[in-house]
């Protein structure tokens, strides 16, 4: 459902991402790992939009479509979620608002009735059982003098009343304790289904001992240096990045 | 007939010659007097002066205004009530119209609402004690103006311990081409009473008005104030208040401009015993060829006071927003805690703030913050929401209603609180109508 083909970003003519292939299909869950700069985030921001970046080479398609020429507004619409690794305070709007104004904003756009209040009230407090959120967020401005983890909750609060195709998660682990983690990860886990769609970028293997991923990249310097399954990751968690800096890129391709 | 020239020179004269032979209290006659001669002596500002370099007003030209006369007002003119209990006093051209008001017959034991000139007499104690004693806005000259030429407002007197339920709303309307008002407001509260009282100005045509308020707190004393002006186009509104706080007295204020060409109001608080607490929060929403501008002055003159100041402005198109705020903490005025802070959002590219946060403190063991941002709408905040599904039009109506909306939050008069989100929603949501 995204594929993405030999993509070149760079920014401020520094290239960060220099040739990404990525195919992942309904159902599948991904996850990249790499250390920090290793253009793990860039590539998070360019599947959902961000246009502060610029693409000199290559493609990104979604279910079919061009996402490259979409807003992100658009990709949004399409079922394209992103769990951002420092979601944005918003003082003067109310959490509760904000939601709905997505849902029906993405419902509207599919040609599906909007939700009323009674309604999205329903759903809404039904999501947040799910990641344990006490109803007190609904009627606080978004994220604002939220904790790091009641902020990844929150990203995870509207994955789960917005019910995206896909979704990119990144670094929705960092800053959660253990018990955050879990409940991050079980809201992730209740969505996984087979017409759906994950891509996990984390730092670290912990996650993944919750999320399951079907398969795991290794990302290095703006290339993808290694792919294998869930075992991959455990590998990298024992023996670190220095692994890879060291090998050659032959040397991994014999892994792969 | 005088020269040209010299009527330029001096604006005013003529009216300030109609004051000879008034029949008034000496003590008004003596503060008429005093104006005329601050205003004589400091004249028409202009930029070459340090509080108006950003604020031009050499368009304006004084002796084009003559003193507005009453005109009849339809009813429907008037603005929804600011809470459905609000007694109400109109005001017209800056003279009362008792057919617009409230009846004030059954006002709560120790509640006065008088006019100013039936205060004249019949509260002639309260207001010679009063009148002009709030502390002066320095080198104002229009505040002097009113002093000199002050018409008529509102005169409320609220006795010791006296809790005043009702909200007073006093409605200052203008009507009618090259006219000015000078309404004057007092409000003095004895110790710990309390009121709420909103101050709204509005019109229709090309004035000038000057409005002058003053706000006396007693000890203990309790006051929620309000001023919304709401200003015809092509109106100038240059208005002063002038506030005094005694021990332990709370002054909460909400400031909102909304209209006008040009409109300046200059706040002198000066909190006078210990424990005061005085907070300030503006909002200014400046459209195309409009100026908004707020001059303040927090003066802490004893100790344990404190004071909030939040002020903001939304610019659209070629506009222009000034602000100026002094904490000023005299050298006894130990543990004060004051802060300011003043944001400004810029909607379009001609759009121009200037923030002017100024610090004098004397005490050495006092905590006092200020800050002060200007900028465009936070394209982080607009990639979240647009990534989120929601368009960018309506991503952008929602960041700017909320910058704004977020100085309504504490206000607690349903009537006017309403009325002003409905305006913001009007201006900067229209798809939320």
């Amino acid at each position: 459902m995204l594929k993405i083909e030999n993509l070149h970003v760079s920014v401020e003519d520094t290239e960060i991402l220099k040739g990404i292939d990525l195919d992942i299909r309904p159902g599948e869950v991904h996850a990249i790992m790499g250390p920090n700069g290793s253009g793990k985030s860039t590539l998070a921001s360019i599947i959902a939009g961000r246009d502060d970046y610029e693409v000199s080479a290559g493609s990104v398609q979604f279910l079919g479509e061009d996402l490259l020429d979409l807003d992100p507004e658009d990709r949004a619409r399409m079922g394209l979620f992103l769990a951002f690794q420092y979601p944005v305070e918003i003082p003067g709007v109310n959490n509760l608002y904000f939601l709905k104004a997505a849902l029906n904003a993405q419902r509207k756009a599919r040609g599906e009735d909007e939700l009323d209040a009674m309604e999205f009230w329903e759903l809404v407090t039904d999501r947040m059982r799910r990641v344990q959120m006490d109803e007190a967020f609904l009627k606080r401005p978004v994220n604002e003098g939220f904790s790091g983890g009641e902020k990844k909750r929150n990203e995870i609060l509207q994955m789960s009343v917005l019910e995206p195709r896909f979704a990119v998660l990144d670094e929705t682990d960092s800053g959660l304790d253990i018990d955050a983690l879990k409940t991050v990860a079980d809201g992730v886990n209740a969505m996984r289904s087979p017409e759906r769609g994950f891509l996990v970028i984390t730092h670290y293997q912990r996650l993944l001992d919750y999320i399951v991923p079907d398969v795991v990249h290794v990302m290095m310097d703006g290339r993808i240096v290694r792919t294998g399954d869930k075992e991959l990751a455990k590998a990298l968690e024992a023996e670190g990045y220095a692994l890879f800096r060291d090998n050659p890129e032959p040397a991994m391709a014999q892994h792969a | 007939m005088a020269e040209l020239a010299d009527i330029l020179e001096q604006p005013f004269q003529t009216e300030f010659q109609k004051l000879q032979g008034r029949q008034e209290p000496a003590f008004i006659q003596t503060l008429r007097q005093s104006g005329v001669q601050r205003f004589t002596d400091l004249g028409l500002p202009h930029r070459r002066q340090e509080a108006w370099r950003f604020t031009d007003i050499s368009a304006f030209t004084g002796h084009q205004y003559r003193l507005a006369q009453p005109v009849p007002l339809a009813a429907d003119r008037l603005p929804v009530r600011s809470s459905a209990d609000a007694i109400r006093l109109v005001f017209v051209n800056g003279h009362y119209s008792p057919s617009l008001s409230d009846d004030l017959s059954a006002l709560p034991h120790g509640v006065t609402v008088t006019t100013l000139s039936a205060a004249a007499t019949e509260q002639a104690d309260v207001l010679t004690a009063a009148l002009g004693q709030a502390p002066v806005v320095v080198g104002y000259p229009f505040s002097a103006l009113n002093d000199a030429l002050f018409t008529d407002g509102v005169v409320v007197h609220i006795a010791a311990g006296i809790l005043m339920e009702h909200p007073l709303e006093l409605v200052h309307c203008l009507d009618g081409q090259a006219v000015a008002a000078y309404p004057r407001n007092l409000i003095v509260l004895e110790r710990g009473a309390q009121a709420t009282i909103i101050e709204e100005h509005q019109g229709q045509g090309r004035y000038f008005t000057c409005p002058q308020t003053e706000v006396l707190l007693a000890d203990a004393a309790v006051c929620r104030y309000h001023k919304l002006q709401q200003e015809a186009a092509e109106a100038w509104h240059l208005g002063s208040l002038r506030c005094y706080l005694g021990r332990d007295s709370q002054l909460s204020a909400h400031l909102v401009s909304a209209g006008g060409r040009l409109n300046r109001t200059e706040i002198m608080a000066r909190l006078d015993g210990e424990g005061a607490d005085c907070e300030f929060n503006g909002l200014s929403l400046v459209e195309d060829g409009q100026l908004a501008d707020y001059h303040v002055c927090m003066e802490h003159a004893k100790p344990h006071g404190s004071s909030r100041q939040v002020f903001k402005s939304i610019l659209n198109g070629k506009s222009r927003a000034v602000f100026d705020g002094l904490i000023k903490v005299v050298e006894q005025a130990q543990k004060t805690d004051a802060s300011q802070t003043c944001r400004n959002l810029l909607l379009s590219r001609q759009a121009l703030a200037n923030a002017n946060p100024r610090l004098e403190i004397l005490a050495d063991d006092v905590k006092c913050a200020h800050g002060a941002t200007i900028g465009y709408l936070d394209p982080d905040a607009l990639f979240y929401l647009r990534s989120r599904g929601i368009s960018e039009a309506e991503a952008h109506s929602m960041l700017v209603f909320a910058f704004a909306n977020e100085q309504l939050e504490s206000l607690d008069l349903l009537g006017l609180r309403q009325r002003l989100e409905a305006l913001l929603v009007e201006r900067y949501y229209p798809s939320n109508l």
